[in-house]
């Protein structure tokens, strides 16, 4: 196979992700240190759970779409990806729908 | 979607080339079996709030047993590695193989980093009485972390082996480019299952004082 050399465009292009990268990581860290001091701060916990969570699913898609370069590819990666994450959530939400406290026979513990 | 820097469509029916895909493919089925680990570690986690008993027959909680500052350092570690990671892919699009090099060595150093931290911790839970066999919250919890700790071996592995492999002159062009991207995309993947992992295994055991765990059912004694 033939190896052409990268063209001004392609270079243009790899080094506007380069800075994207950079930005990306700075806020990663920044949103990483935020939660360690959320944890610590006198709020109603389900708030912070709240927060804590949105802050994962933040960065979580921040990685796929930047580092994982979802956001440049085709988008029947993002959809494939996206199939097996739903799926995921699913089988935790029917987890926690059958299986949860509320759920358990009691005296089998008595 | 900006598709300019991927300069041509694979010759493929999707345009997409099919190492990718099948990386992908694998990803999306690794999100399920991390999502069914991550459940199964929370269900219990509810059922039995209050931590383990050790050998000795003492109640333990895990909120004690935690060390917040070496799970922040791992998981800050982990995070860097994924930008180097992400410099590493975009150095071999633009032909760098000395770029590419230096920025893998700083992954495979930052993984082996990742794996000393899981391995100190490991220990000290050992020697606290936190067993795999011990208690219903050692079993979940050694088996996720330790899960996604093999993953993260496998990933220092595959790297080393590319870095290697650098060195034959066969990591080149478009094909050595699209390797060390699905590389890449397993180590980002294990990158965010940490993300997860982060949060709801380890930031929820402090949210209160004694964790949001507090409502479940009565742990048996003997």
């Amino acid at each position: 196979m033939s190896e052409a050399a990268p063209s001004q465009d392609f270079l243009a292009e790899e080094v506007r992700r380069y800075h994207h990268f950079i930005t990306l990581a700075l806020w990663l860290a920044a949103i990483t240190g935020a939660e360690i001091v959320l944890i610590f701060l006198p709020i109603p916990p389900m708030a912070v759970l709240t927060v804590l969570s949105l802050m994962s699913a933040g960065k979580f898609f921040a990685v796929i779409l930047w580092f994982m370069h979802l956001i440049y590819d085709k988008k029947l990666l993002f959809w494939l990806f996206l199939t097996g994450l739903l799926l995921a959530f699913a089988t935790f939400a029917a987890m926690i729908a059958l299986f949860g406290v509320e759920r358990i026979d009691t005296k089998w513990f008595a | 979607m900006s598709q300019a820097a991927d300069a041509h469509d694979a010759p493929t029916s999707t345009g997409i080339d099919h190492k990718k895909l099948i990386m992908w493919l694998f990803l999306a089925s690794d999100c399920m079996f991390f999502g069914t680990l991550i459940s199964t570690h929370l269900l219990y986690r509810k059922l039995y709030p209050t931590g383990f008993t050790d050998a000795e027959g003492h109640q333990h909680f895990i909120q004690n047993l935690f060390n917040i500052e070496l799970t922040s350092f791992s998981t800050f570690i982990l995070l860097m590695s994924s930008f180097l990671m992400a410099l590493a892919v975009s150095a071999m699009h633009k032909g760098e193989i000395k770029s590419f090099r230096r920025n893998v060595l700083g992954v495979i150093f930052f993984g082996l980093i990742f794996l000393g931290c899981q391995v100190f911790e490991f220990t000290h839970f050992y020697h606290q009485g936190l067993t795999i066999q011990n208690s219903v919250l050692g079993s979940t919890f050694y088996v996720l972390t330790g899960t996604h700790g093999t993953h993260v071996a496998i990933g220092v592995l595959w790297l080393v082996l590319l870095y290697f492999y650098s060195f034959t002159g066969k990591l080149g062009g478009h094909m050595g480019a699209l390797d060390v991207e699905v590389a890449g995309l397993y180590w980002h993947f294990v990158d965010i299952v940490w993300i997860i992992i982060f949060t709801a295994v380890y930031l929820v055991e402090y949210l209160g004082p004694s964790g949001i765990w507090g409502s479940g059912l009565p742990v048996i004694t003997k």
